[in-house]
């Protein structure tokens, strides 16, 4: 290659590239080095910024709100994090199954992934209000708990019948097995109906289920009982986009490896904890890391609640950023908000660090 | 050729009036509002602005106005006049980013209500004129007070007869209650300020004192003394909800509720009274919600701004709102208005929210430079007492330690 052709390859090389350089110096690295600037300055957009040194830094130490946002972000990571992956992991090993209407399966799993978070926030506001759909489950669950429990003992009751049964004529059944699963399933339903006609196992509720889910200050172990709203709302709007991760991991893995580990007389249970389990490690550790990030940044389902909420029950870093960048009738306070982010920015990158070093590993390990 | 083509041009430029036309850019929100603003600039007012020289550029925003202005404002890229609400004026007015009411609209600010003036006011400078205004009144529903056999609220009841009557209706109806109440102090202020009591102290500080705790304890023990329900308990979010379907005998609300009561409640017979007095001070307490028009202070066309605004406020607009329908113009003198004197339930309702503004212990939705923190604290004490998260005097005690390191003390 002539020296001509050479510098012509390395222009439209520069060239392709620098689109991507511009808006990466832009909006990354100049808002980067503006933030950074801000977080030691008093700013409201109007007046000139003032400088404070850390004096920001040390009124979020002192802020209960930003105590409470940490905390919340912190449980909230954690909570949905470990959720949602294991979610997402078993309904991709149920999306891989060889079924019937697989196809039907997973775009049923996965439709609630292509609806805007916005909407499902909307629709989640009136499945959680006091007479909302959820409480009137939680409602029916109460009532009727006499009877699903019954139901539940006779099912397995009825499976075990047919396990020992099978056993004693020497017939070879697992005690899951599908088709008797059926035959127990459907007799059960049948006597539940029963009962249900008796009243046998239902109960008349003194009160009806009225759970405040948003409007509320009440704490349920490390969350608010509003961010545990959010917390559904959230797990069931991910867990589709990361099954879809997963699955095509699952579908990676080649089937030789199964094949050879049956052969050597593995359970179900130990391909899956000694083959597949490795083998998505990769996948895991991408999961676990959006998980993380996306869960610390998690912000437009609290702004969506708008007043449905208090400030105290619903505050994470994320929305305690977009609160003191535009509080509500008050001036910006642009100094603090940056602060905020930094320390968000800075909790992300240790957290994605820590699961790095500890964590998921990136490498499937063989 | 060429230069006769060039003589033919300079002619016809030189003998062509010259139309100093300024571009006066206003910005508001959208929705309905977009119908309202392009009636008025297109029906009502399009020959006198034509006559005063100006050519108006109308840009609504649709969503959160607050943002997009306070953005706009420091970007040096609002428009010349826009909408402020009194609820997040004060930082935009201390930004120093808005013009104060030229010395010309004077006259204008002069013939409005006091009240809507005080909401503007930043400095001892008056910093925009109230558009149009809505006040708290209380609406029944006259076929449930006659099926319960109750008298009909009045101008005159008190707090003690007020409740009274909504438990009356409730033990008789059983199936109705009297009113619902929000954790919302946008409707409890009209208790609170009937006390005599105020939001902010000469100091600046809020104290919640035993003026306000009697105002405190009345509203959130309602449904206790079985007088109402929580409006999230019968599945609402406002008490206008609770009212149009006939779950309450009475609400709380602005003359928006005539809009929402026309659509989903159409024949519903209703009348409106004042919010009830405190028996102490014998005056009632009301909330003024209020919008202005304001002028950017970097505007490159601030006299024509200004004259647009006079336009804007003209006796000829704000009759055209008044009869419209759409809000209540803030020129006190249209309190003589004939429409006022229908006997229509939405003139009924009209005339007492306008009354509203000039009866009693009045202040506007403002709270200083606080806005909605300051709001969100008593939202959140009233919330925890109503669903018993907190008893009456914890929850004061709470709110109050809040206040304190928000406002001082």
């Amino acid at each position: 290659m002539n020296q001509s052709m050479l510098r012509q390859e390395r222009t439209a090389g520069l060239m392709f590239a620098l689109p991507f350089c511009v808006s990466l110096f832009v909006f990354f690295v100049y808002a980067l080095v503006r933030t950074v600037l801000f977080s030691f300055q008093t700013y409201d957009l109007f007046s000139t910024p003032e400088w404070v040194g850390v004096a920001n830094y040390i009124a979020l130490l002192t802020d209960p709100l930003f105590a409470l946002a940490l905390k919340h972000s912190l449980a909230f990571a954690v909570v949905v994090t470990t959720l949602q992956t294991g979610l997402a992991l078993l309904l991709a090993l149920a999306a891989n199954q060889k079924i019937k209407g697989r196809g039907a399966f997973r775009t049923i799993f996965y439709f609630p992934s292509i609806l805007s978070s916005a909407a499902m926030t909307l629709i989640f506001l009136w499945l959680f209000q006091r007479q909302g759909l959820i409480n009137q489950g939680l409602g029916w669950l109460s009532a009727h708990g006499g009877l699903i429990v019954t139901g539940g003992l006779l099912f397995f009751a009825l499976q075990t019948l047919q396990f020992l049964w099978k056993r004693r004529k020497y017939t070879w059944m697992r005690w899951g097995d599908p088709f008797n699963g059926l035959v127990s399933f459907a007799v059960t339903v049948v006597v539940m109906v029963i009962m249900a006609g008796y009243g046998i196992g239902v109960r008349a509720l003194e009160q009806p289920v009225a759970i405040t889910w948003l409007n509320t200050r009440e704490v349920w172990g490390p969350l608010p009982r509003t961010i545990w709203a959010i917390v559904a709302m959230n797990i069931f709007t991910t867990v589709p986009t990361l099954m879809l991760l997963y699955l095509a991991g699952l579908q990676s893995i080649p089937e030789s490896l199964y094949e050879a580990a049956r052969i050597e007389g593995a359970s179900r249970w130990q391909q899956l904890r000694h083959v597949t389990w490795p083998r998505l490690m990769p996948v895991s550790f991408t999961v676990v890391t959006l998980g993380i990030i996306g869960t610390l940044q998690m912000f437009d389902q609290v702004a969506l609640l708008g007043d449905a909420a208090p400030l105290e029950s619903k505050v994470t870093l994320a929305y305690f950023t977009y609160h003191n960048a535009f509080p509500p009738g008050g001036s910006p306070r642009i100094g603090m908000a940056s602060a905020a982010a930094l320390v968000l920015a800075t909790l992300t990158l240790i957290l994605v660090l820590i699961q790095r070093a500890v964590g998921v590993s990136e490498t499937t390990n063989d | 050729m060429k230069i006769t083509t060039t003589l033919i041009t300079a002619l016809s430029l030189a003998t062509t009036p010259v139309l100093a036309s300024d571009v006066v850019r206003i910005s508001g929100w959208g929705g309905n509002d977009l119908v309202v603003v392009n009636s008025l600039l297109n029906e009502v007012l399009a020959d006198d602005i034509r006559a005063a020289g100006i050519t108006v550029r109308y840009e609504p925003v649709e969503g959160d106005f607050a943002q997009y202005l306070t953005n706009a404002l420091s970007a040096g890229t609002a428009a010349d006049v826009f909408y402020v609400d009194s609820f997040w004026g004060a930082p935009l007015f201390r930004s120093g980013a808005i013009a104060p009411v030229s010395n010309a609209n004077q006259a204008v600010a002069d013939a409005l209500i006091p009240a809507l003036n005080e909401a503007f006011m930043y400095n001892g400078q008056l910093m925009g004129l109230a558009k149009d205004f809505n006040t708290l009144a209380l609406q029944f529903n006259k076929d449930i007070f006659d099926d319960a056999g109750v008298a009909y609220p009045t101008m005159d009841d008190t707090w003690h007869d007020f409740r009274s009557k909504l438990q009356a209706v409730s033990t008789n109806l059983g199936d109705v209650h009297g009113i619902c109440v929000v954790p919302d102090y946008a409707r409890f202020a009209a208790f609170a300020l009937g006390t005599g009591w105020s939001p902010f102290n000469e100091q600046g500080h809020t104290v919640l004192d035993d003026r306000f705790r009697d105002a405190f304890e009345f509203y959130t023990t309602l449904p206790d003394q079985g007088a109402g329900v929580m409006a999230a308990d019968v599945g609402q979010g406002w008490m206008g909800g609770c009212f149009g379907d006939e779950t309450t005998a009475v609400a709380i609300e602005g003359s928006w509720i005539s809009g929402f009561l026309r659509d989903q409640a159409p024949s519903m017979q209703y009348g409106t009274v004042g919010i009830p007095v405190h028996p102490g001070t014998g005056e009632r307490g009301n909330l003024i919600f209020t919008v202005s028009w304001s002028v950017a202070n970097d505007s490159q066309v601030k006299d024509s701004a200004h004259k647009l605004i006079e336009l804007l406020m003209s006796p000829k607009a704000q009759q055209w709102v008044l009869e419209s329908g759409l809000a209540l113009p803030s020129r006190e003198s249209l309190g003589n208005n004939p429409y006022f004197n229908g006997t229509g339930q939405e003139a009924e309702i009209s005339r007492v929210v306008f009354n509203g503004a000039s009866d009693g212990y009045v202040e506007p939705f403002a709270f200083a430079q606080y806005g909605g923190d300051w709001k969100s604290i008593m939202d959140e004490a009233l919330g925890a007492a109503l669903l018993k998260e907190r008893t009456i005097d914890d929850a004061i005690r709470h709110a109050q330690q809040q206040f304190d390191r928000l406002t001082g003390r």
